[in-house]
């Protein structure tokens, strides 16, 4: 009897912890179906050059990068196990995981990262993605489960930097990569949680569960299906009917998010991220050269209206270039205050007429954005001109400085370090304002050689202080990600840098 | 009939090395530079003027023209820098999609239209007759992605009877196939059949005046038989020109339609080519475009001589 008892008793206990544990939690089966924005070409780096956000969560299902980020933004294993650093932080070491293989059966070890790295890195290549990857000088693979990175300037927090399923920081296989030559772009093999089962150009790609994959248990979901949906009308139009059980979505979508928010049968996922959609005056330039007219372009606009005029105000303003989603939170950020009148003195106090031209996209969006930022301007005495180019001829335009005022973007990265120095600093490429302070010069170095992380938010706070007070860039809206799902579609994790990973998803 | 042929055959070739010739000088007035797009925008003006004269592209334009050309005749269309596909591979997918749509858009066009036009052509003036025509003026004048979106909002969403999106290749499920084409078929049937309806209409109203149907009527014949054997065939000229206008243009693609119902059609491969500076792409599906619009057109050519006796015999 008594052992009866305890029996039945042990019975209960188990039974109450599985029910408690995350075993019953997560369904197992079932398939996925994801509604993206764009086609993907292909996933070869040296094809594609830079994975857009289409191919960023279609790489999160079937290839793989060395360190993950956990919910907290942290730096979490992924093929990597752990890592440490030399006191010069020039150095990083990698343990590998080990026992995984490829979908091809190939073993991952540390030959197959140096591997993807020297063939991205290699000059004969011409690879576009090289750029991304200039500050790592090389890898070396001591033995089968190490890698150690040699960087050229130092970073503090490299781990997070190579959590992006992106061109970079992805390990294909390299035996699959040169048996299948120009096929691989459209074959990729990874270490994912799920394998290409079949691709139709243009419609769909259709993944299957990984059963050899290295974390039991996972994937959940049987299959996903990535469909590129380019309309948005008819993409929300296929999530209500059944046809998607995800989408992917932005700000601009305000009234179908509103709509989705309301049905009980659907769910918004959105994250809040780091980075902003910025823009760069052009300091050697008049009248831009001069700060006073510089501060009062800034503090001419009303991001709540211009919000409102944009996406039905789901734009969230930005002060500074970290955003919300950032680790760096400023007590003071120097952001000047929306204030018409004062920026309306201000051009007087500057006495010659004020007449400039700004980039924007040749798309209805970028002729909105222009119509709304040349109203708050006019009404401070500014004549702004709209100047309307193809996409591809932003960046070309920066970087050659043609310019008065260009639009840009402050991406959403783990790490403000990367873009911060390309951005600001002064002997930077990419000092797109042509600007150079000391002060400003000295915070961004010191933050990319501090690894305590309140001290080195201080030191961008610092520089934030600098850029705002010489207003030689504006920020308007903080990024914002947004995914519409059915209400059955659980296991998303937050959208770091708009990527949405429904690798460990699963239907309810 | 053979003399007919070749002769038609032969104005087939400069009407596509004058197509080729203008898409290329087009393309190259495009802004941006495939070695730039291929290296980056923070590439150094030494590497970009290496990958140039690597791609050939630093050679002048005729001779990059002469030179694709010469492939071409090998039966050689290049591969797409981005993708790595051959032409003929993505084309090869993309162009059944279109093919498809094009084919349904047209014959529910045509089955829309032709009953319409002949019983507005026979009530000429009436109540029916005056309706029918100002409905096909108010459909011409509503956009079709208009009819696109509320089509979906209707049978996808509300009622759930049809796919809102996408595709699936037809030997692989044939009905889900035909299903999926539905929707973006009826949006350019919808777009297609007030013209296709006004000009039959009109001709056939011409074609009831002369005195030969006076006389088959005398004669006592069926009015069905008078309408559809001897009033139809010489009044179907405009229509077969206007539906061969029709299909040549639906062989490229409809991109709005392609975009809305995400059908992976040759009219996004074609846009996708353009916004990635993938020339060989654009080439290539110019090339395929024109072709078939020129044949759809030759085709058009031999209808006239199969309806209308006159010009078979070169007396027209």
């Amino acid at each position: 009897m008594t052992r009866f008892r305890l029996w039945a008793l042990g019975c209960a206990l188990i039974a109450t912890a599985f029910a408690a544990g995350p075993a019953f939690a997560q369904k197992q089966g079932g398939t996925l179906t994801v509604g993206l924005e764009l086609d993907i070409p292909g996933f070869d780096p040296l094809k594609v050059g830079v994975y857009d956000t289409s191919q960023n969560i279609a790489a999160a299902l079937l290839l793989e990068t060395l360190v993950k980020l956990d919910d907290n933004g942290k730096a979490a294993p992924s093929l990597a196990v752990s890592w440490s650093h030399s006191d010069d932080f020039k150095t990083w070491t990698f343990k590998l995981r080990p026992d995984v293989k490829f979908h091809d059966g190939t073993p991952f070890n540390a030959a197959a990262v140096k591997w993807n790295f020297d063939r991205q890195k290699d000059p004969k290549n011409n690879c576009r993605c090289a750029f991304y990857i200039s500050n790592t000088l090389s890898i070396d693979a001591p033995d089968d489960l190490t890698v150690v990175y040699h960087l050229k300037d130092p970073a503090v927090n490299l781990p997070v930097l190579l959590t992006r399923p992106d061109q970079n920081s992805t390990i294909h296989s390299p035996s699959a990569i040169q048996a299948k030559g120009d096929d691989y772009n459209r074959n990729p093999v990874g270490t994912g949680p799920f394998v290409l089962k079949s691709w139709t150009a243009g419609d769909r790609m259709v993944l299957e569960r990984n059963p050899n994959y290295w974390d039991k248990g996972k994937p959940y979901l049987d299959r996903v299906v990535l469909r590129p949906l380019p309309d948005s009308q008819s993409r929300f139009a296929s999530l209500k009917s059944g046809d998607a059980d995800l989408v992917w979505a932005d700000e601009f979508e305000a009234d179908n998010i509103q709509r989705a928010k309301k049905d009980p049968s659907l769910q918004v996922l959105s994250y809040a991220g780091s980075g902003a959609a910025v823009n760069a005056f052009n300091t050697k330039v008049a009248p831009l050269d001069d700060v006073r007219v510089r501060q009062a372009l800034v503090m001419a606009l009303d991001r709540k209206k211009y919000s409102q005029a944009l996406t039905n105000g789901l734009s969230r303003p930005a002060r500074n270039p970290y955003g919300d989603g950032s680790w760096v939170q400023c007590k003071d950020d120097g952001a000047l205050p929306e204030d018409p009148k004062k920026a309306a003195e201000l051009i007087k106090e500057y006495g010659k007429p004020v007449s400039f031209k700004m980039l924007f996209t040749a798309t209805p969006r970028g002729r909105t954005n222009g119509q709304i930022l040349q109203q708050f301007w006019k009404n401070i005495g500014v004549n702004m001109e709209i100047e309307q180019v193809d996409q591809a001829t932003i960046p070309a335009r920066a970087f050659q400085r043609k310019f008065d005022v260009t639009p840009w973007r402050i991406v959403d990265f783990p790490d403000p370090d990367v873009q911060m120095f390309a951005n600001f600093y002064s002997k930077s490429p990419l000092n797109l304002a042509n600007f150079s302070d000391p002060d400003l010069d000295k915070a961004l170095e010191n933050a990319r050689v501090t690894p305590d992380e309140a001290k080195r938010a201080e030191f961008y706070c610092e520089a934030s202080r600098i850029i705002n007070k010489n207003a030689t860039w504006f920020w308007t809206f903080q990024n914002t990600y947004y995914a519409m799902a059915r209400a059955k579609v659980k296991g998303v994790p937050k959208m770091y840098g708009g990527v949405i990973d429904v690798s460990h998803a699963w239907l309810e | 009939m053979a003399r007919f042929l070749g002769r038609r055959l032969i104005y087939l070739l400069p009407v596509l090395v004058a197509v080729t010739l203008l898409t290329f000088l087009i393309a190259s007035l495009l802004p941006g530079d495939l070695a730039v797009t291929i290296l980056g925008d923070q590439a150094t003006p030494e590497k970009v003027a290496a990958l140039r004269a690597q791609m050939g592209l630093d050679l002048p334009i005729w001779e990059r023209y002469l030179h694709w050309l010469w492939g071409v005749m090998q039966g050689d269309f290049g591969r797409s820098f981005r993708t790595g596909e051959t032409v003929l591979a993505a084309v090869g997918d993309r162009l059944p999609v279109s093919l498809e749509l094009m084919v349904i858009a047209e014959g529910l066009g045509l089955l829309i239209a032709i009953p319409l036009a002949i019983l507005c052509a026979v009530k000429s003036g009436s109540a029916l007759d005056r309706f029918v025509t100002g409905l096909a003026f108010g459909k011409l004048s509503l956009p079709p992605y208009l009819v696109a979106i509320l089509l979906i909002y209707l049978f996808a969403v509300q009622l759930n009877l049809l796919p809102a999106t996408g595709w699936v290749p037809f030997n692989e499920d044939p009905l889900t196939n035909i299903r999926s084409f539905v929707l973006p078929g009826l949006t350019l049937a919808f777009a297609e059949w007030p013209v296709l309806m006004r000009v039959l209409r009109s001709d056939m109203i011409a074609t009831l005046q002369e005195d030969y149907i006076a006389m088959a009527k005398a004669k006592g014949l069926r009015p069905a038989r008078i309408l559809f054997v001897h009033a139809l065939k010489p009044s179907s000229l405009t229509l077969v020109t206007v539906t061969g206008i029709n299909i040549g243009r639906l062989i490229g693609g409809t991109l709005i339609i392609e975009t809305i119902f995400a059908l992976p059609g040759i009219g996004r491969l074609l846009v996708g080519a353009i916004y990635a500076r993938d020339f060989i792409i654009l080439q290539g599906v110019v090339l395929f475009v024109a072709v078939g619009f020129v044949i759809v057109n030759f085709i058009v050519d031999l209808l006239y001589a199969v309806l209308d006796p006159r010009i078979r015999h070169g007396r027209a």
